[in-house]
Parts: structure tokens; C-alpha cells; sequence
């Protein structure tokens, strides 16, 4: 079998949130035993209600977080604890797209500059290469006539044109793995499709390994191969894209799909089969399955020890005691 | 059923320092009894400009506000402000405003702010206020022991439950909910959803519901209008609209929205939506349409009459 690009086992990332002068050290555990495998050019959505740990997992994946426990395999090297030095190269294979189009990118620099900045801190080509590289690099998200977008600001761009700035700028340096941190959440419904259509097809093109971060899970459908569900610090559930949306297994991906609606006169009539309640405390999680107080299957074990990952064949994955065999 | 509330050429442009942005122009729509219009549309084509002169809470720098609004067989914008302001604004109409959750004030109790209308709008005293804010609270799902809590302690969720309480609590025919939900996740999203239907059955009030997510429409939609840069473009039946809009811009946005259980092609609209300053001459929507006619880049298209409440504002209807 073909060796994963990304590896990543058992990661934690726990925020130390207070520390008295006697008292023990407390700790908000964002990120909490994390695994899972990413092959060559695949493209996995990461789906969480907001506070499940998915940017915190993004931002330690590509090390702009200190892990706390675990590790992390890039390319069959370990980078878990790689000091600032050694990290330039993987600075290059790596590489993210945040959230907010609006404040992502530097005010005083135009596109050019913006985009010029990382080919000159990793010394790529000379002035003309780089040049034509920029131009390319703009072709490739569609900022066309090219002269006329390289010399703009940010402030004279649309939300979704910063947006294929910052798409541009996350690829300029043709990494292998792209993590793109709700690229699209504050743009409207069409210019969210144009944008993801664009990524997916430059992820594809390219071979990029691709982890889209969101909590829309509707589009997942489209972008991606992979669903993971992330529940208060938990992969919860881990299986292809069709899978899970079709046969999801674990009590909290199945409250998930159920809340949200497809377009339908229908949808008016009905009340949907929802739990109650919203998600635990990260600082003193629920002990067993952090799910377990909002899940309407909930057994004794769940209130006491934490589920394994189960696997259920074909890449299906799910951390819940129902599917244990005992 | 009887009609409840009909809007009539509703017009609110803005004087801005670089001229007249034309927020809400010439929009008509009829509202019934019970019934709940939702209002969709990109950002900034004026849905929350409309909430607001149909409420009429403006900001100061107004350039135009005109038109007529019946409701309930009177002329509600002829009424002057303490007029309005007595009968009509919280008692008959009140709105949950977009972003509200997050201006609740932070030093007063919940069971306060909720109660406050009752104060300002019917004349109650503090403690029956408070007292009618409790059972409020209840009603849209919120133990009424965080009456006396303050908003910090509660959860998004709970902000917004408490913020549509506050707009319940004068039990007004018509409530205008301005992206009720949007900040907020998908399961908790779900469960006020839930909430609104059970409080629509309950008191058979009238929904005016603003959202640019046109799945999450659906979940309260009798009828849609669908808005692009300051006018509606289309009204139709939720069972027409979701299946098979009429006007283009209309058909391009419902072929953007992803769905969950069944594949189609996604696409979207190229280009983007009109300044508001000085909007396309001829149909808005003609220099992103995919069958604009000469016609459309020229004149205004009339609105439509296609039967059944169905109206759409587009040249391809028109009979010539
Ligand atoms: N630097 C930090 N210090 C302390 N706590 C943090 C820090 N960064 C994040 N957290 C906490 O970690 C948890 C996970 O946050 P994170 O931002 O990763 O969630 P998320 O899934 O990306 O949420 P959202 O959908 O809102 O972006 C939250 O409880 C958050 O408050
Ligand atoms: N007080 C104001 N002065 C000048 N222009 C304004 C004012 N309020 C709103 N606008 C402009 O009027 C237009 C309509 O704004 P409005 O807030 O009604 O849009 P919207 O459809 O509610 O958008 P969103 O979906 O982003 O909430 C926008 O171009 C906005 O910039
Ligand atoms: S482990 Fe138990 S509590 Fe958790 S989701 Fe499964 S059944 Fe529910
Ligand atoms: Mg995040
Ligand atoms: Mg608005």
C-alpha cells in the first residue's frame, strides 16, 4: 500500500489555561488523541460545530502550534518536534488558508508583492521567474487581466477575489498539503461555489492533499473524498464522503445531518429529530464518550470509559461503544 | 385568511458622501395571516434596509422613505411617530435584528432586557414585566431561572432564544427575524428552527424571515421573495420556488445551494451583484443574466403576474 503523506497518531493540543501558584496546572484539551492517514491528492473535509478543535488541529498540523502529545509524520519524516530552522522546508510543502479574506492579507502590500513575499523568504528563481510564476499563479485563480489585478491593494478586491489571492498565495510555493481553514464562510452562497470549484480543481490538477475545514457540511459533498467529524476535541467519525453522508454511524453525525436542510416546501411542516443541549466544556470534558450527556443511546460504559475508534471496513471508521464488540 | 399586511412601491435610499444608494427601490409584496414570507438574497441587496422601513427604525442619513404599508386595513406609514410608536412598533410589529445576540446589554439581567418592551411599549411595571419575561423564556426554551443571570453567562444559542423572547413578549402579529440563526451551528440552528415553528402554531403569528441560506428558508418559507439590489425579483409559493423558480437570477442562486442528500451540478453566478449607486440601467441582474434580451438592457421590466400570488420582474414573461 502506498505510504500516506500525512500520518498523524494520537495528537493532542491542550491550552494551559491556568496556573496558580499552588494549584495544578489546568488545562483546555482542544485537540485530544487524534489519528488518521492522508494519501497523495486527496481531499478530506474536517467537520465540527464551532469550539470542536478544528483550527487548532489545522494550525498543529502545519506546526504553527507546539504539539502537546502525539505525532506527526509528513512525508515519512517526523516533524513533531522540529525546531524553527529545520522547519523551512516544510513551510513550503505545507501551507494554509485562513478564514477571514479580509484580514489574511497585509493592507500595505499589492498582489504582486503579496504574492512575491514567500518565493523571496525561500529564495525561488530569479526576479524574472518569480515574475513569471506571480503571473501564472493569477491566471490559475482566474484574477484576469493579470497586469491589471498584480498591482491592486486588498482593499480594492471583493471578498472573493481576496479570496483567490490567499488561494493563490497558499499554492505559489506548489506544496503537497494544503489546509484551507473555512475559506469560504464569510462569502456569499454562488461566490462559496466558485471558489470551492476553484480549489478542488487546482487540488486535482496538482495532486494537492487537501484538508477543508468547515462546518458546512453540505458542500463537503462536492470537495472532498473524505468526511471527518469532530466532536469537542474527538474525531468522532471517520469515513468516505458518500459513506458518511449516506450511512453515518456515530450518534453525533447522525444528530448532524439531521439538522440541516436541503431545499424542500416540505421542510415548513416537519420538526427535526435534533438533541438538545450544545457542546461540553473542553476544560473539564465529559468523562467516557464526550458525547455521551446529548446522546439518546447512551449506555453506562459511555459515561465511564472513553470509546476506541472502531473500524468498520472500508475506511469507515467510529468512535462510539455502540459498534464494539464485547 | 385574511390579508395581513401589504406592501406598496416601499422606497428607502441613503444620502452617502459618494450619492444615493437606492437600498430599497419600488418593492411590493402581500403578506397573510399566519403565513411567513422569507426574504433571500446575496449581501447587501437590501434585506435588512427593508426590515427596517417596514419597522421603521432608519438611520439618520435617510434620502428617500416612502410608500404604503396596510396593515391590518390602515395605512401605517402615514401614522406619525408617536403614533406609530404606540400602536404599531413591538405591538403589532417587532423584529429580532440581525447580530442581536451580541448586543444584549452585558450589565443587565436577561429577565430584564426580555421584559423591557412590556415596560416601554404596554406601561408594565417592573416585577409583571419580569414576571411575564420568565414565562417568555420558557416558551422559547430557556429555564427561567437565567431570568436573573446576566448575558454573559448564557450560550449563543440561548442569547438568540432570549433575543427572539424579547421580540415575542408583546405578542405582536408579525415578528421579523433578520438572520435569527446565521452565527450560530447547525444542531442548535435546528433546535430554534424547531422553536419557531412551535411558537408560529402556537399564536398563528406571521413570520417575515431574512436569510441568504435558502435551505435553511425552507424551514419556516409559506412564500419566498427573493431580493436582488434593492427589489424583488420574484414571489412565489414554497412550492414552487424551491422546485422550479421563474426568474434567472432566482434559478442561478437555487442551482448554487449545495444539497446534502442528492447530487446535482453546483453552479454558480459569474460576476458580482450591482452598486447600489448607480445600478445596471434596464433589469438589474441583465449583465450577469444568461438570456438577456436587448430589451433588458434598456427598460425596467414590469412585474409579472403569473397566477396564484406567483409575480416575477423580468422581460422573458412578458407578453409583447
Ligand atoms: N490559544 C488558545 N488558548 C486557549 N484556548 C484556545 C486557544 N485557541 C483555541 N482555544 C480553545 O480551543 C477550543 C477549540 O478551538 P478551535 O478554534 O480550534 O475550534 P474550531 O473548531 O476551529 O471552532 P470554529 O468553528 O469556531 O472556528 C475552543 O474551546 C477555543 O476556545
Ligand atoms: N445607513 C446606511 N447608509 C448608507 N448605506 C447603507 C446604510 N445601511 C445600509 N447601507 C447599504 O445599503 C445596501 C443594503 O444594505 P442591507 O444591510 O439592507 O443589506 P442586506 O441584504 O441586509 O445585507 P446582509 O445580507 O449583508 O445583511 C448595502 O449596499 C449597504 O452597504
Ligand atoms: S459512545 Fe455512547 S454516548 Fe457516545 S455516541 Fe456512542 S452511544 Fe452515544
Ligand atoms: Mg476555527
Ligand atoms: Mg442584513
Amino acid at each position: 500500500m502506498a505510504e500516506p503523506l500525512l500520518r498523524v497518531e494520537n495528537l493532542c493540543k491542550w491550552f494551559e489555561v491556568r496556573r496558580g501558584l499552588f494549584s495544578k496546572p489546568l488545562y483546555l484539551k482542544a485537540v485530544d488523541n487524534v489519528s488518521f492517514e492522508l494519501m497523495r491528492g486527496e481531499a478530506v473535509s474536517l467537520v465540527g460545530e464551532s469550539g470542536s478543535g478544528k483550527t487548532t488541529l489545522g494550525r498543529t498540523i502545519l506546526r504553527l502550534l507546539e504539539p502537546t502529545k502525539g505525532r506527526i509524520i509528513f512525508d515519512g519524516k517526523d516533524i513533531t518536534h522540529l525546531r524553527p530552522k529545520e522547519l523551512m522546508w516544510y513551510r513550503r510543502e505545507a501551507s494554509l488558508v485562513q478564514q477571514d479574506p479580509y484580514g489574511a492579507l497585509p493592507s500595505f502590500m499589492n498582489i504582486y508583492r503579496i504574492l512575491e513575499e514567500p518565493l523571496l523568504i525561500h529564495k525561488v528563481g530569479d526576479r524574472e521567474e518569480r515574475r513569471e510564476r506571480i503571473f501564472k499563479a493569477l491566471e490559475e485563480v482566474r484574477l484576469t487581466p493579470v497586469e491589471d489585478f498584480a498591482f491592486k491593494y486588498p482593499h480594492m478586491l471583493s471578498g472573493g477575489q481576496l479570496q483567490r489571492v490567499a488561494i493563490a498565495r497558499a499554492l505559489i510555493l506548489r506544496p503537497k498539503l494544503v489546509i484551507a481553514d473555512e475559506p469560504v464562510s464569510m462569502l456569499d452562497a454562488s461566490v462559496r461555489i466558485e471558489i470551492l470549484t476553484l480549489m478542488r480543481e487546482l487540488q486535482e490538477k496538482r495532486r494537492i492533499s487537501f484538508i477543508y475545514i468547515t462546518h458546512d457540511l453540505s458542500t463537503t459533498r462536492y470537495f472532498s473524498e473524505w468526511i471527518y467529524i469532530m466532536y469537542a476535541g474527538h474525531l468522532m467519525e471517520i469515513a468516505p464522503t458518500k459513506e458518511l453522508i449516506s450511512n453515518p454511524q456515530h450518534p453525533y453525525t447522525q444528530a448532524l445531518l439531521a439538522a440541516i436542510p436541503d431545499p424542500d416546501p416540505e421542510n415548513r411542516k416537519r420538526f427535526r429529530k435534533v438533541p438538545p443541549g450544545e457542546p461540553p466544556s473542553l476544560i473539564n470534558p465529559p468523562p467516557g464518550c464526550r458525547f455521551h450527556p446529548r446522546c439518546p443511546y447512551a449506555m453506562d460504559i459511555c459515561r465511564r470509559e472513553e470509546p476506541p475508534m472502531i473500524d468498520l471496513g472500508g475506511g469507515h471508521r467510529v468512535k462510539c461503544w455502540l459498534y464494539a464488540k464485547r | 385568511m385574511g390579508v395581513l399586511m401589504e406592501v406598496r412601491g416601499l422606497r428607502l435610499y441613503y444620502s452617502t458622501r459618494k450619492g444615493v444608494v437606492k437600498a430599497v427601490d419600488n418593492v411590493s409584496f402581500q403578506l397573510m395571516e399566519g403565513e411567513t414570507l422569507a426574504v433571500v438574497g446575496e449581501s447587501g441587496c437590501g434585506k435588512s434596509s427593508m426590515a427596517k422601513a417596514i419597522i421603521r427604525l432608519l438611520p439618520r442619513n435617510v434620502h428617500t422613505y416612502d410608500g404604503s404599508i396596510i396593515f391590518e386595513g390602515r395605512d401605517i406609514m402615514k401614522l406619525d411617530e408617536e403614533t406609530f410608536r404606540r400602536e404599531v412598533r413591538w405591538r403589532k410589529i417587532s423584529m429580532v435584528f440581525q447580530g442581536a445576540m451580541n448586543s444584549l446589554n452585558p450589565v443587565l439581567k436577561v429577565g430584564f432586557q426580555v421584559g423591557e418592551p412590556l415596560m416601554i411599549y404596554d406601561g408594565l411595571s417592573k416585577e409583571e414585566a419580569i414576571a411575564r419575561a420568565r414565562k417568555m423564556l420558557r416558551m422559547v426554551g430557556i429555564h427561567e431561572a437565567f431570568a436573573d443571570r446576566y448575558p454573559f453567562e448564557l450560550s449563543g444559542g440561548m442569547k438568540q432564544r432570549a433575543v427572539i423572547a424579547m421580540a415575542l413578549i408583546t405578542n405582536p402579529r408579525l415578528v421579523i427575524l433578520d438572520e435569527p440563526t446565521s452565527a450560530l451551528d447547525v444542531i442548535t440552528q435546528a433546535n430554534i428552527m424547531n422553536m419557531l415553528k412551535r411558537v408560529r402554531d402556537e399564536y398563528g403569528l406571521s413570520y417575515i424571515f431574512i436569510t441568504h441560506d435558502i435551505a435553511l428558508s425552507s424551514e419556516l418559507a409559506d412564500k419566498v421573495a427573493v431580493m436582488y439590489a434593492g427589489q424583488i425579483v420574484e414571489v412565489a409559493d414554497a412550492e414552487i420556488f424551491y422546485r422550479e423558480p421563474s426568474h434567472p437570477y432566482a434559478q442561478k442562486l437555487m442551482a448554487s445551494v449545495p444539497t446534502l442528500r442528492t447530487d446535482k451540478k453546483l453552479e454558480f453566478i459569474p460576476g458580482a451583484p450591482p452598486s447600489l449607486l448607480e445600478p445596471p440601467p434596464g433589469c438589474r441582474f441583465h449583465p450577469r443574466c444568461p438570456y438577456a434580451m436587448d430589451i433588458c438592457r434598456r427598460e425596467e421590466p414590469p412585474v409579472i403576474d403569473l397566477g396564484g400570488g406567483h409575480k416575477v420582474k423580468c422581460w422573458l414573461y412578458a407578453k409583447r
